[in-house]
């Protein structure tokens, strides 16, 4: 893309309405192929990876314009190779990256050229993705698929504070999750694990139903998700989730497409999802 | 009947969770399957009751147990829902992100990197203040093009061909025909792969080459002009060494035989150590997957200047980069060779630099075009129509092409303006975004690129 950016709109922004600001500038030190964001709430504070200097970077939650991160994790000690999705612990502290069948976790105050603080490791054939945590029962959920072959994903279940080869505590996957090829995205809310599956994935199991998909952290093996809640089409074309994140508040799910429809965030009514759990 | 479903729901939930309590209880089946040998049972599902919009479809499914002897059935529901969106961002007007003249055909054309399309204007063309926007004499848009998130163009004005590339599909290069427009696909592809997504494009004439930029994998790869498929790059460079950095525009100097290349500063180093360097397509960029962990920089924005055929890890013969440069962001580059200059698209900086084309080291421009009455917002593309002696700009911030003076600097009005839309309207800027949160403490929707 032309122009690395993260741009804030309003929650009722619609339409072409303008952000109501933006982080942009050789000061903030982003770049372009941002694959996660995260809010942390409790510190206010927001966090990317910044994948082309295998790095971490974290702003104020209220910072604008050409304003540099508050903390950078970043150098040879980090073991970063291509970070992407990721995900904030604000309760324990703590940063989640995949890289390939690894897992690296930072404290999330670190800054600088500093070691993870504990790795966890899958074997060699499985290339995880996209992490989300759930603190209170100190549950690590990652989406992964075998590096070769077989491309269908699984949710796999960690305890949060697992490391070195350690196994799952549980694992979801198989044809009756239609988790297909592509997660597109993943999010903890207390105990619901919520996916976003995508049309343009290499295999979606179920192509006809491109959704956001919610399982429990207690499920296990080849289950079906509990709510799948179909985005609709927008000018007769699938909505291509590629990302989204959660407005427990509002009771809505907040959707980013490139595709389908181009370049655009739309916001979900999801009133079940949220449903006496605040 | 919402009521109706609303109790089908809370049936199956609980069905699902009088599953999750048994099953809690048996072997790790899926764990298995990932960790050791274990085989799904062949029947997927069954549909008890036809599902449609708000209701429910009930399923059955079998459970295997690693041993394959015990097959235990169980009952597990999915509540369907089907909703449509309550709220929609999205700029309704095209994004521009390059332009180049057709001084022949007295053609202005521009890539449309929001809604993916090319479009093409009157040279002349001047939206008046108080128009919505000037419309385009012709675009290419459409379904069958193939266009997506494009980048960069060139006109081979001769054969009236319009090369296009895209910054973030799985690498490719399209040539059109400008005698076919609308909905048409292109009349040449070239794959390059997801390791050589394109950001900066530069044709040279003379050599018959094709160069292309990657900013993933800070490389820039030469084809032959007429390379098509799945052809290999002829020359490859890419290092450590080349002080190639998230780079982004390209620029020829045919005169002195050099190319520039603006680099927004940063990058990792890759290693081939452990591969098969026979299963390597040639002369593509190592990617990530072959990076060195631990082993990013970030570095100063800068303009490197290379051999046009340099190759493999060659150093530039030298590099503009310093706090004096003021560069931001630094995009579209373009040389005029007849002056010996260098125009400078300074994303963020909302400006054009210009330097000496001979340039080097912690240099101030010698000019600087910014100001609120440039019309300038997040310019990254340029083109320096030498017929008409005017320079053109691409705005990605404000829906607009600029024209001016080579020479204007300073707060200058441009000569003209194409707005593709309503005035003063701030383009989003949104561009392919990969995520998405949801800032709760303003109420804000955080959209990266």
């Amino acid at each position: 893309m032309a122009h690395p950016q993260i741009a804030a709109f309003a929650r009722l922004a619609e339409g072409g309405k303008a952000p109501v600001r933006r982080i942009e500038g050789q000061e903030t030190l982003l770049g372009r192929a941002s694959h996660a964001i995260v809010y942390d709430e409790i510190h206010d504070e927001i966090v990317v990876p910044q994948g082309f200097a295998q790095a971490i970077l974290t702003f104020r939650g209220a910072a604008n314009g050409q304003e540099r991160p508050i903390r950078v994790i970043h150098g040879s000690r980090t073991q970063l190779k291509d970070p992407d999705p990721l995900a904030v612990d604000p309760v324990n502290n703590e940063i989640f990256v995949p890289e390939d069948n690894r897992v690296l976790v930072f404290a999330r105050e670190a800054e600088g050229d500093v070691a993870p603080i504990r790795v966890l490791r899958v074997p060699d054939n499985i290339r995880l993705r996209i992490p989300g945590v759930f603190p209170a029962q100190n549950l690590l959920v990652v989406s992964g698929s075998p590096s070769q072959g077989e491309r269908n994903n699984q949710l796999l279940i960690f305890d949060r504070r697992a490391q070195g080869d350690a196994r799952p505590l549980r694992v979801i996957g198989g044809p009756r999750t239609t988790l297909g090829d592509d997660v597109g995205e993943l999010r903890v809310y207390h105990d619901w694990i919520v996916v976003a599956h995508t049309v343009t994935g290499k295999a979606p199991a179920d192509p006809s139903w491109p959704a956001v998909s919610v399982w429990s952290v207690h499920d296990e093996g080849d289950v079906p998700p509990r709510w799948s809640m179909n985005l609709g089409k927008i000018d007769g074309v699938s909505v291509d989730v590629k990302s989204f994140d959660l407005d427990p508040k509002n009771r809505a799910i907040v959707v980013a497409t490139g595709r389908k429809p181009n370049n655009s965030v739309l916001t979900y009514s999801f009133p079940e999802l949220f449903e006496g759990r605040d | 009947m919402a009521i109706r479903a609303l109790c089908v729901a809370m049936v199956a939930v609980s069905i699902g969770w009088g599953f999750q309590k048994t099953a809690a209880k048996g072997t790790s089946t899926l764990e298995a399957r990932l960790f050791g040998s274990w085989s799904l049972p062949s029947e997927a599902m069954r549909v008890i009751s036809p599902g449609s919009a708000g209701t429910v479809v009930a399923v059955v499914w079998q459970r295997q147990e690693a041993a394959g002897v015990a097959r235990v059935a169980e009952a597990r529901s999915t509540v369907r829902i089907e909703r449509k969106p309550i709220r929609m961002i999205q700029d309704p007007y095209p994004t521009l992100s390059a332009v180049a003249v057709d001084m022949e055909r007295n053609e202005v054309v521009a890539t449309d990197e929001n809604l993916f399309q090319i479009l093409a204007y009157g040279r002349e063309a001047n939206t008046p203040p108080r128009a919505a926007m000037t419309e385009p004499q012709w675009r290419i848009a459409g379904d069958r093009t193939g266009i997506e998130f494009i980048c960069g163009v060139y006109l081979d004005v001769p054969k009236g061909d319009i090369y296009a590339i895209y910054g973030d599909v799985p690498g490719l290069m399209h040539v059109f025909s400008r005698e076919k427009q609308g909905n048409v696909p292109p009349v040449r592809e070239l794959r390059t792969g997801g390791d050589l997504r394109g950001r900066g494009l530069a044709v040279d004439e003379e050599h018959q080459e094709i160069l292309l930029v990657s900013q993933h994998n800070s490389a820039v790869a030469a084809y032959h002009k007429q390379a098509a498929g799945d052809d290999a790059p002829i020359r490859l460079l890419q290092g450590d060494r080349t002080g190639l950095a998230n780079p982004h525009g390209i620029a020829l100097d045919r005169r002195n035989d050099l190319i520039f290349i603006t680099n927004h500063g940063q990058a990792s180093t890759r290693s081939t150590t452990g591969v098969d360097l026979s299963r390597l397509k040639p002369n593509i960029p190592l990617g990530g997957k072959l990076a060195v962990p631990g082993s990013g920089r970030f570095l100063p924005p800068s303009i490197s200047v290379h051999r046009r055929a340099a190759t493999g890890n060659e150093s530039p013969l030298r590099v503009i980069q310093g706090s004096r440069t003021q560069l931001n962001w630094p995009a579209g580059i373009i040389v005029d060779e007849r002056r010996g200059e260098l125009f400078v698209a300074n994303d963020t900086g909302n400006s054009v630099l210009v330097f000496r084309a001979d340039a080097a080291g912690d240099v101030a421009p010698i000019r600087v075009l910014k100001g609120r009455d440039t019309a300038l917002a997040s310019p990254v593309g340029l083109f320096l129509d030498t017929k008409n002696d005017e320079l053109w700009v691409a705005n990605y911030g404000n829906h607009a092409l600029t024209v001016y003076s080579p020479s204007a600097e300073g707060n200058t009005a441009p000569r003209r303006i194409i707005r593709t839309a309503p005035p003063a309207s701030e383009a989003l800027m949104i561009g392919n975004p990969g995520a998405v949160a949801y800032d709760t403490k303003r109420g804000q929707i955080l959209v990266p690129n």
